[in-house]
């Protein structure tokens, strides 16, 4: 094969000689790429705003809530409320040493939040300390909730972005600041900006968190707890510790461990692999639809090739005539079909490269989370790669066409 | 010797089987102005295509310069065309979208000869013919004669030991197929080159010094005319 600066301008002027041949012709494989990585990227991009949803929160999180029985247990009848208490947090926290985290939460819906002639409504969420590993905050002023606030009671609190927003217009570190929820006043200590759109009883964002015992005494509530947070420590999975969880909290609220009514349980790790499932299947959709159009493009310039070569048959044949081998013919039809699809190819990387951009732009503007729409470097070489590997393809069958062009047909084809 | 042909048969199967060449005998010596000369179907071009490795022929002997041509692979076929022997064809046959001196190039270019050098020679072949001025131009915008002569300065770029001509008058006028004979003439006379020529026309054979007349696939008379008087017509100019 002998390759110098006229076999590549050789290449380019074949190619530019039929400019809207070429150009149509390489239209198929550049749509085909360019789909191909849009989709992609669009894709990756959709699946990260998605995924945001589940910002700061644990992926191996477990969530428990006691309802109705229903099933008779024990001499119950069926239909029996029972709650989650904080004896029963103690007992998990003892009885299970695979999780990691277990932490009550109370809830108190409906709430108004006042500061000076400002208000909000709100959520009041009584937590423990430890509740920051679930939901994880995004401080912005001050800190969380620490230890020391649960044991001592005082009535201090971690406000939401909205209600800081709210209560506070025109911004500025607001700790150190009170504000009245119904008769009790609280001191600010830290203000949580995570916008994960997850809400464990209300939104984090119109959430007033304060410790749980102020919460428990404020409200009346003694020792019952609305629900009861858990992690499991790295490698455990969440699903494999229900069955023990029910056993252990059926025989001191005396219900059927087997009645799935009676203690609800959600799993996020479930929610997880259902969107990671959602979006496998989508990437795949992608994959077979991008990869198809490429090679419909592809097949398009094997079939132009096809007519070139017919074309030139006493072009090639003179060439032969000279002292062309038939593997220099060979190298110079599959370079000109490797040289038409990567041109093509690589204006479709371009495009797309530049429209996820400004996708990326607008997506972000418009929901204000950090997701990259964009596809990787490695994608692209590797595309690329792909699509010099799919020239080859294509300039099989011209190229073995032209090989067979004997240098007598130069002469008799006039 | 330089060319020898014992008793080379070849036969086309395109449906009816057409036996053309009937045992051909010839020995062409280096440096001779040879014509073939025979009218159309006498099997001269199909002895061209085989003097010039274009088809293989079925039984005999043909050596060039004491080499045997015959079941060559396609890259020996190539390179013993590239390095042996240079074409003239009726046609021309230039790359119509290459410049005169890119088309001079390409054999060197398939020799490997680094671009620079080819260029240079290239050059200095179109220079020998008179063309160098128009060594930037494509073929369509040349003359017949000018295209002829750039397709000579093809064939003889390589340096190669025999020149075949195909009926390289056939497209054109008579003063300029006079002109393109003279210069085929003094190659062989300055340059000892050794020419075949494949004519129908008497002029042009009359114009070579060896004159063989092929008929029906076998080789008839051979005139030695070196006094050019073996066309009755053509003893001034060539017949149209």
């Amino acid at each position: 094969m002998r390759l110098d600066v006229d076999s590549f301008r050789e290449i380019a002027d074949s190619l530019v000689r039929n400019k809207s041949r070429s150009l149509l012709t390489g239209f198929g494989v550049f749509w085909g790429v360019f789909m191909l990585l849009f989709m992609l990227g669009g894709g990756d991009g959709l699946k990260q705003t998605i995924m945001s949803n589940f910002d700061g929160f644990a992926t191996n999180t477990c969530i428990m809530v006691s309802s109705q029985t229903s099933e008779p247990y024990k001499g119950f009848k069926e239909g029996r409320y029972w709650d989650l208490t904080y004896t029963d947090v103690e007992r998990l926290r003892q009885m299970m040493p695979d999780l990691e985290i277990v932490t009550p939460v109370i809830a108190v819906w409906g709430g108004q939040v006042m500061y000076g002639s400002y208000s909000s409504s709100c959520s009041v969420k009584g937590i423990q300390a430890d509740y920051g590993k679930i939901e994880e905050p995004r401080i912005k002023y001050g800190r969380y909730l620490n230890e020391t606030d649960i044991l001592q009671e005082r009535k201090v609190c971690v406000i939401g972005k909205r209600i800081y927003k709210e209560l506070f217009p025109d911004g500025g570190d607001p700790c150190g600041e009170f504000i009245q929820v119904g008769p009790v006043f609280y001191q600010i200590v830290g203000v949580d900006y995570s916008s994960g759109n997850i809400s464990i009883n209300g939104r984090a964002d119109q959430t007033v968190s304060i410790p749980l015992p102020v919460a428990q005494k404020l409200y009346n509530r003694g020792k019952v707890v609305d629900l009861v947070c858990m992690t499991g420590r790295s490698g455990v999975r969440m699903s494999g510790q229900e069955s023990r969880m029910r056993e252990i909290l059926a025989r001191q609220h005396l219900f059927n461990p087997k009645d799935k009514e009676a203690l609800i349980i959600i799993n996020t790790e479930q929610l997880f692999s259902l969107v990671d499932n959602l979006f496998r299947g989508l990437n795949f959709l992608i994959l077979l639809i991008g990869l198809g159009t490429i090679l419909a493009g592809v097949i398009g310039v094997s079939n132009i090739m096809m007519v070139t070569v017919r074309e030139r048959t006493t072009e090639i044949g003179i060439r032969r005539a000279i002292g062309a081998t038939p593997r220099d013919i060979l190298s110079q039809i599959i370079f000109e079909s490797i040289a038409l699809t990567l041109v093509a190819g690589s204006f479709g990387i371009v495009f797309a490269v530049q429209l996820l951009r400004l996708t990326e732009k607008i997506a972000v503007a418009a929901t204000e989370i950090p997701a990259s729409f964009q596809i990787g470097f490695w994608t692209a070489v590797l595309s690329a790669l792909m699509l010099t590997v799919l020239g080859v393809i294509a300039g099989l069958a011209p190229a073995s066409r032209a090989m067979a062009i004997k240098p007598v047909d130069a002469m008799r084809d006039e | 010797m330089l060319i020898e042909l014992k008793d080379v048969n070849k036969t086309y199967n395109n449906g009816q089987p057409l036996h053309v060449l009937k045992g051909i005998n010839l020995g062409i010596d280096r440096g001779e102005f040879v014509s073939i000369m025979g009218a159309s179907g006498s099997g001269k071009s199909t002895l061209l295509n085989i003097l010039g490795i274009l088809d293989n022929y079925d039984t005999g002997e043909y050596y060039i310069d004491g080499r045997l041509i015959k079941n060559l692979s396609e890259k020996q076929a190539a390179d013993y065309r590239n390095r042996m022997i240079g074409f003239i064809f009726q046609s021309y046959n230039l790359i119509g979208f290459k410049t005169a001196v890119e088309n001079v190039e390409l054999p060197l270019f398939y020799q490997g000869v680094a671009r620079r050098k080819r260029h240079q020679m290239a050059m200095e072949y179109l220079d020998r013919l008179g063309l160098a001025d128009w060594a930037k131009h494509y073929p369509n915008e040349m003359s017949g004669g000018q295209k002829q002569r750039v397709a000579i300065a093809r064939a003889l770029i390589t340096r190669p030991q025999i020149v075949l001509a195909d009926e390289p008058t056939g497209a054109l006028d008579s003063k300029t197929s006079v002109e393109i004979m003279e210069l085929l003439q003094q190659l062989n006379r300055e340059d000892k080159m050794t020419i075949i020529v494949v004519t129908h026309e008497s002029g042009v054979a009359n114009a070579t010094n060896k004159i063989v007349h092929i008929k029906d696939g076998i080789i008839g008379q051979i005139e030695e005319n070196f006094g050019h008087h073996a066309s009755v017509f053509g003893t001034s100019t060539i017949m149209k």
